[in-house]
């Protein structure tokens, strides 16, 4: 039986080429620079070889792309979704459709203006943000056979195995409907522009722009205007203000433009078995995340937006999800607005607060650690800038405060089958695991902490192709065994 | 408080991470032998023959006696049969806990002076994690590898 066999669409060609070309960015540059400088010898190939180079270069890349296009075909067979690719090394890679977990689309610029989508098909052995496969460019028709092709390869496999219990039938028919689709969140262009304003990676762009200006700096002719025109220093300082000011404004803006890119139309849709995720201005991405494979649920609150009552929620999946293992399923949620669409994807999920605190006994190793590194510092700033080096001892009262808040802010719950705990690195950290999610659990002691009787739990969750440590730090001895007694199968 | 898990590694994994703490100690002395002979030569002061020797002496002692000893005495596992309970550490003792369920495969590994002293290790692994159990006579670690591989079968998700 010959099935028909499928080829991309040719703007794979460009978006190909241009994908090489970023990558191969770097070392045209160095060429064409390099090569701009002595030219003047008389021989025309010595003059240009860069030129020369840098063209043989680019043509090569294009060239690439072609034949990356000419040589992909797909097609589905055998209950197999089947592709063929590379030109002298033939690549053959089949992928059944029961171990296909996700296919994600992105609607880049070239797409958009011809309807088509890129298809990232993932599966359990994905890894690090790498899909399994990826079709560069389809037609949205031909997307949309794909996953009806896979999901008719899927009901098959139901029904063979459940023909003996004649349940094979009715769950053909489950399937066969389309599974509905609602909407639990979105963001407006309002809660972009707060998104912007409140991420770490604003800090990034503060410290660039920073940079950036600091460079200006030799710019300015400062040494004729302190020789002459000493009046118009203060002018100066002015300048410097405005500038910093303009500079602080344009870093927010860019932050501000970076979120619209990436987040414009941000939407959490949920049906019977998945997740999906659209967002994008510009690249539309479309994530799915099949609801089984969450491992655990976060809730985090940078300090900034504490303060404000916002949040993100993280959660952690087993299969590398085009962003990888952590997605952002809420970039920014009002804390107070939080539990509704939570719960309608979780239902099952305790979303109460973490009520049982940590002893106060155990506060001290949240900052005496920090010592080991903190008195060599102090001790070495202190000699070599003396009398101002001695400033730097201000960072034991922080440091000390800061592990006391730490300690203060974490907390846990034990639910039924869930834990929830919370713990604080810079920013809050609400996790929500289940019980059978935890793939194994260990609780650490030190001979400081027996005689103080608190211990640390650590539960590692799968995240992609890693693990994720929940942890709680210096909790009492015997609720940190309870945690353990509740985890361990034959007593929980 | 929790009980500790019953079993310990086989005695013999004390004077093989005593033969690591002998080899180990070697080098430390080799690269004490390069100080003394720069010292010769460059003419440094005498004490850096002190250092130099008290180096070695401490990381033999540290390494070979002190280290090992308790690393030995601490390390004790147990296998029940919904799951593997795992405790270990000089500086920080950790308690493992592996439920049967989680439990992807089992596998034993033995190197050379494993092998002259007839042991070999055991590792389980998660979907997430490894776990290793370094030093038991190789017919044990033979047979418990056994055991968890047919238990990990067996063993149902509660929820």
């Amino acid at each position: 039986m010959s099935e028909p066999r499928y080829k991309l669409h040719w703007v794979t060609i460009i978006v190909e080429s241009l994908k090489t070309l970023k990558e191969a960015i770097l070392p045209l540059v160095v060429v064409f620079i390099s090569g701009s400088r002595n030219n003047d010898s008389g021989n025309w190939f010595l003059d240009n070889w860069s030129m020369i180079i840098g063209s043989v270069l680019v043509v090569y890349l294009l060239f690439s792309g072609f034949i990356k296009w000419r040589r992909f075909s797909y097609w589905f067979e055998d209950g197999e979704l089947r592709i063929e690719s590379g030109l002298f090394v033939r690549k053959k890679r089949y992928i059944p459709f029961e171990r296909i977990q996700s296919l994600n689309y992105t609607e880049g610029i070239f797409h958009r203006p011809f309807g088509l989508v890129k298809v990232q098909v993932e599966t359990a052995a994905s890894s690090g943000g790498e899909a399994e496969a990826e079709l560069t460019a389809v037609t949205r028709e031909d997307a949309d056979l794909i996953k009806r092709r896979i999901s008719e390869g899927k009901k098959r496999k139901v029904e063979e195995a459940g023909d003996a219990i004649e349940t094979g039938i009715e769950s053909a028919e489950t399937i066969d409907e389309e599974s509905v689709e609602t909407r639990v969140f979105s963001l407006n262009p309002k809660q972009l522009v707060l998104l912007a304003t409140t991420s770490g990676g604003i800090g990034v762009i503060f410290s660039g722009v920073a940079i950036f200006l600091s460079q200006f700096g030799e710019f300015l002719p400062l040494d004729k205007v302190s020789d002459e025109l000493a009046g118009l220093i203060k002018f100066g300082v002015f300048i410097i203000v405005i500038l910093v000011l303009a500079g602080l404004f344009l870093a927010w803006l860019v932050s501000v433009a970076m979120t619209f890119f990436s987040y414009y139309g941000f939407t959490v849709r949920v049906s019977d078995e998945e997740l999906i995720i659209t967002r994008g201005l510009l690249e539309k991405k479309r994530t799915t995340i099949p609801l089984s494979r969450i491992q655990s649920i976060s809730f985090v609150e940078n300090p900034l937006r504490q303060v404000f009552g916002y949040g993100r929620v993280l959660v952690h999946s087993a299969g590398a999800a085009g962003d990888g293992s952590k997605i952002q399923l809420f970039p920014l949620v009002k804390k107070s607005e939080l539990y509704e669409p939570l719960q309608a994807i979780f239902p099952e999920l305790d979303l109460r607060e973490p009520l049982e605190k940590l002893p106060k006994r155990g506060r001290r190793f949240y900052y005496r650690i920090d010592f080991v590194w903190m008195l060599p510092v102090i001790a070495l700033v202190s000699w070599l800038f003396y009398p101002y080096g001695l400033l730097s001892l201000l960072i034991v009262p922080i440091v000390m405060v800061f592990g006391m808040w730490q300690h203060r802010s974490a907390a846990y719950r034990i639910s039924g089958n869930q834990v929830t705990m919370r713990s604080r690195g810079i920013s809050l950290e609400t996790s929500y695991t289940m019980r059978k999610r935890i793939q194994s659990a260990h609780l650490r002691q030190t001979i400081f902490q027996r005689r103080k009787r608190v211990a640390s739990i650590h539960l590692n969750v799968k995240s992609g192709m890693g693990v994720h440590d929940v942890r709680l730090r210096q909790m009492d001895v015997d609720e940190a065994e309870n945690l353990l007694n509740w985890y361990e199968p034959s007593q929980g | 408080m929790r009980k500790e898990p019953a079993n310990r590694l086989s005695r013999k994994g004390l004077t093989v991470w005593r033969l690591y703490g002998w080899l180990q100690t070697a080098v430390v002395l080799m690269l004490a032998i390069g100080a003394g002979t720069l010292t010769v030569i460059f003419d440094w002061p005498w004490w850096v023959y002190i250092i130099a020797a008290s180096v070695v002496v401490l990381y033999g002692w540290l390494f070979i006696y002190l280290f090992p000893k308790i690393r030995w005495s601490r390390w004790r596992y147990e296998v029940r049969e919904s799951e593997i309970e795992l405790q270990h550490g000089i500086f920080i003792v950790t308690r493992t806990l592996i439920p049967m369920v989680r439990v992807q495969h089992v596998d034993t590994a033995q190197g050379p002076i494993l092998k002259k002293y007839d042991l070999s290790a055991i590792s389980i692994s998660s979907a997430a994690t490894v776990h290793s159990i370094p030093a038991l006579a190789t017919e044990e670690a033979d047979e418990l590898r056994n055991r968890i591989s047919a238990l990990a079968k067996v063993a149902e998700d509660d929820v």
